[in-house]
């Protein structure tokens, strides 16, 4: 290697780690606006034009903050905890794909990349909560452990299934790029959207974003793990929270909703990175909108909701879908005919589990229907 | 056809609970804002409404309506208001009818609770309630309104018409006093309402 | 409902209690509420709760200030219901005197009460949502208080502070179209009542997370003496406008709201269905509202007579009685005691916490709606 490919190296991350913050802002500010409008205010209004300087400026203040650290905290940790859940987030960019083509590395094993790197942001976490020497934050620390761990197993289910399903259209199934590929056709979501729906709920959860804001909760534990932390590491926590949410949502998009693929986007080049960040936008716009109106679980509901449905449907999901490409692919169905055939299986497992829930809904609400009466 | 068939599947399911506050919330999109863009925007205020107290000017005679009579100071509940009378030299020369003006008026808006007793309190529809709402200054010495600053506010809220003359309000009193009870109006007892106003604290 | 947790433990293992300090500066504590939990991990073991950060010596106070100067400190006692404050003490003194309200004057203050309970139980709506993560429900209940307030404003000439009853009626009439206003408001109000229902009544989350918790049976929370929409929630039929009837409330009608499991649900839906009522309530004293004179005959200096008298009233919050001592022929009275149903209905407040869930702490303090400026007095 030259000098001219380290130039180039760096010139790459340095435009990616900037386009991620830079989008980091335009999120933040996106969720402002558009929850205000969910509540009937106007939201940022002031800082420039439409205040979309707003959480520019927000950033310049938490930069220019003292940077506090508790007494008889652990030195080390307590600065090493932001980074460790900031890099992971950030290397995960490393592989997923802009366009055909526009991706850093495309490595094949992407799929196993990206569920390991996942489940790393927990460590900080905890490193977070622990180092902080604070009460608050050692709760937060403890619940997000517990959660994070808890709805990785769905996600990653979820995301195992996709690859599966990927076999049938190439060789390199668990490779971004060749999923992609594979919902040229027919995007996943309409084959298998009992993953997407898992994938989106492990999503939110992964996240912290309501109604799963547990460790975050800041009516009980005001803030969780970070309760301490102030100024540019705050700025750090928030960072990689919301980065965490753009990867999640682009994740989505790539393995359910066909990635870069479009009307035209064989043609022109151009509108691929377009059609994925519109894809990612529209899935980031769900997350805000659940988040206005919903309340945030208990511990242990929340729990309960993990280990007693999430994850035995999400196992269910994942065996269906594999009994479904083994016997297909043995008995040499055309691809159309798998697709039909998992896609009706799936809806049927989705309409059957809408139902279930439901009787359970209507037991709850019993609860009310009972106390209160039809008025 | 698959998504029309999965929301007819899935319609009753999720019309229930938790998916009816998601639409609320989604209705709400679609309404014009409640937010007042303050500064910019400034709130209308109710005819009613009551800052701190200011005085009024007497516009015929040129002097203020205060006597400096007292009163005010004594039913304030915080103890904001300092007022001092003196002879007034227009009544010498016949101008006023006022035999006292007051001579100093000093009004600490820090501490003032924006009651409205004071202006109830008057007997000489001397004080009235600004609309002055933003009070905020750098120093709270500033806050200390002396006679004149407090003239100058009353003559803004008079020129607003926040305030009629007392004849006029005095009329209106007692045409109200006359349909409300069947008190029988005689000068006595009004004079003896009158003393016992101004002793209103002599215990 | 009720979720009974099995702790998993290693016998060998050791383990410690938790003490965390919540509040006074803690978001969820309404002011400057202070508590210290001990947690056995994300469970309550025992509360300590710690008031005194508001006290301003309301009741010292009164025994300096004339009868007419006290109606400024009852605006300030539970700033979110200061007409209902108001009320209850412009009737004990008006019981002393023994002074007669016109009808008019009667009506204008039902109405402004009840308004005032609704705005009341807006404010607990929004802060009860947010207390369990829900961001909207602030926002509906703030927008709904607000247009009260502008109401409250036109009226009195302030939001909060009104100091608008007077010993013997009201300080003005009402402003001309205030028929047209507050029907106009009732119609929103109506509106962001069903908003508000649909964002949180049937909600599994809210359910979930209300149904069960807290729960105070009937028996209990009379050894409390809880009062308000926490009694009744648990079952007990006693709302003073019902059980000892003042000013017109025997002539209106108007039901109690009961609830059966005295959990945090049933609060909330009590005052969510208190403020149907309310909203019946206005709308019969708009119909009814007579023409008139709006202050009884009162000198202007208030000496009541030698004697002690007390009278309760029903607030969005419960029960504020005024126990007032007078010595006879002084402005100013010799003792004013405030029985304030904040104060009263905190009592229960560890009874209901001990064995709940972190989480569940601030959904139950959220559940009795206190108000600091009260309970510290």
């Amino acid at each position: 290697m030259n000098i001219s490919d380290y130039i180039s190296i760096f010139a790459i991350v340095f435009v990616m780690f900037n386009g991620i913050l830079g989008s980091v802002l335009v999120v933040i500010y996106g969720e402002r606006k558009v929850l205000a409008r969910l509540q009937q205010r106007i939201g940022p209004s002031r800082t420039g034009p439409w205040g979309i300087l707003q959480t520019l400026a927000d950033a310049v203040k938490l930069v220019l903050k003292e940077d506090i650290r508790p007494q008889n905290s652990d030195r080390i940790i307590f600065y090493l905890a932001p980074l460790i859940i900031f890099t992971p987030i950030f290397m995960l960019w490393v592989v997923l794909p802009f366009g055909s083509g526009l991706v850093l590395g495309d490595i094949d094993l992407g799929l196993f990349y990206v569920s390991a790197l996942l489940g790393l942001s927990v460590v900080g976490m905890v490193a977070a909560g622990w180092s902080s020497n604070s009460k608050y934050a050692m709760l937060g620390s403890a619940r997000s452990a517990a959660q994070l761990i808890s709805y990785e197993l769905p996600l990653i289910l979820s995301i195992l299934s996709v690859g599966l399903f990927a076999q049938l259209f190439t060789d390199n199934p668990f490779n971004l790029s060749s999923i992609v590929n594979a919902q040229a056709g027919l995007p996943f979501i309409f084959v298998m959207p009992l993953a997407f729906v898992l994938f989106l709920i492990g999503g939110l959860a992964e996240t912290a974003r309501i109604p799963f804001d547990i460790p975050h909760a800041d009516e009980e534990i005001v803030g969780g793990a970070f309760v301490e932390y102030s100024g540019i590491r705050w700025g750090a926590f928030q960072l990689s929270e919301y980065t965490g949410l753009i990867t999640m949502a682009f994740l989505a998009s790539i393995l359910f909703l066909g990635g870069w693929s479009g009307p035209f986007s064989d043609k022109f080049v151009w509108l691929q990175p377009f059609y994925i960040s519109s894809k990612t936008a529209f899935i980031i716009l769900l997350a805000f909108w659940i988040r206005a109106p919903l309340p945030r679980l208990r511990i242990d509901q929340l729990m309960a909701f993990a280990w007693k449905a999430i994850i035995p449907i999400s196992f269910a999901n994942f065996i269906l879908v594999s009994l479904v490409v083994f016997i297909g692919d043995r008995i040499s169905l055309p691809i159309f005919q798998i697709q039909l055939i998992l896609g009706l299986l799936n809806l049927i497992s989705m309409i059957a589990l809408a139902y279930l829930l439901t009787s359970r809904r209507k037991r709850r609400l019993a609860v009310y229907r009972e106390r209160w009466g039809e008025k | 056809m698959f998504t029309a068939l999965f929301l007819f599947f899935l319609w009753r399911p999720i019309s229930l609970g938790t998916t009816t506050g998601l639409f609320t919330a989604l209705k709400h999109a679609f309404r014009r804002p409640v937010t007042l863009q303050y500064p910019t925007e400034q709130p209308v205020l109710a005819p009613r409404f009551m800052a701190h107290p200011v005085l009024t000017w007497d516009f015929e005679v040129d002097e203020p309506y205060c006597t400096g009579c007292l009163i005010c100071m004594k039913i304030c509940p915080t103890d904001v208001i300092t007022v001092s009378m003196k002879d007034n030299e227009k009544f010498a020369s016949e101008d006023s009818k006022r035999r006292k003006i007051v001579d100093d008026f000093k009004l600490d808006v820090a501490d003032c609770i924006m009651c409205g007793l004071c202006v109830d309190y008057c007997n000489f529809d001397a004080i009235v309630m600004s609309d002055h709402f933003d009070a905020s200054v750098d120093n709270r010495s500033n806050l200390v309104h002396d006679l004149q600053t407090l003239l100058d506010e009353g003559k803004g809220q008079q020129e607003k018409g926040r305030w009629s003359p007392p004849a006029t309000k005095k009329s209106q009193r007692r045409s109200a006093a006359q349909a409300k009870v069947s008190k029988p109006s005689s000068s006595e007892e009004a004079k003896e309402s009158t003393s016992e106003e101004n002793e209103i604290e002599t215990d | 409902m009720e979720t009974k947790a099995t702790v998993i433990r290693d016998e060998n293992s050791e383990t410690a209690e938790l003490r965390i300090n919540m509040g006074p500066q803690h978001p969820a504590t309404h002011g400057v509420f202070r508590m210290v939990l001990t947690l056995d991990g994300e469970r309550v073991v025992t509360v300590e709760p710690h008031i005194g950060y508001l006290h301003r010596g309301s009741e010292k106070l009164t025994e300096g200030e004339n009868f007419q100067q006290i109606t400024t400190l009852f605006d300030r006692l539970d700033y979110i219901s200061n007409f209902n404050n108001e009320w209850v003490y412009v009737r004990t003194v008006e019981r002393a005197m023994e002074v007669e309200i016109p009808e008019r004057a009667e009506f204008i203050r039902i109405i402004l009460g009840e308004l005032n309970r609704i705005a009341s139980h807006f404010l607990f709506y929004g802060t009860y949502g947010l207390d369990i993560g829900a961001m909207n429900p602030v926002m509906i209940g703030f927008r709904e208080r607000e247009r009260i307030q502008a109401l409250f404003e036109g009226v009195s000439g302030a939001r909060m502070m009104h100091n608008y009853f007077r010993v013997g009626g009201v300080k003005e009439d009402l402003p001309d179209g205030f028929v047209p206003a507050i029907n106009a408001l009732l119609e929103h109000l109506k509106k962001g009542y069903e908003d508000a229902k649909n964002i949180l009544t049937e909600s599994e989350i809210f359910i979930e997370r209300t149904a069960g918790i807290g729960a105070l049976d009937a028996e209990r929370t009379l050894d409390y003496g809880v009062t308000g929409p926490v009694l009744r929630a648990a079952g007990v039929d006693y709302d003073i406008r019902k059980a000892d009837p003042y000013s017109m409330y025997s002539d209106l009608d108007f039901s109690v709201p009961l609830g059966s499991h005295g959990d945090c649900y049933d609060r909330y839906m009590v005052r969510m269905l208190e403020i149907e009522q309310s909203i019946k309530i206005i709308e019969q004293c708009i119909r009814r509202l007579p023409d008139g004179p709006i202050q009884g005959k009162v000198s202007r200096i208030l000496r009541p007579p030698e004697g002690d008298f007390f009278v309760h009233g029903e607030n969005p919050r419960g029960d504020l009685g005024v126990y007032l001592v007078s010595t006879g022929g002084t402005v100013r009275p010799y003792r004013l005691k405030i029985r304030g149903p904040s104060f009263s209905n905190l009592m229960a407040l560890s009874s209901m916490m001990e064995g709940a869930y972190l989480a569940d702490s601030t959904v139950i303090l959220g559940s009795l709606d206190i108000v600091l400026g009260e309970v510290d007095r």
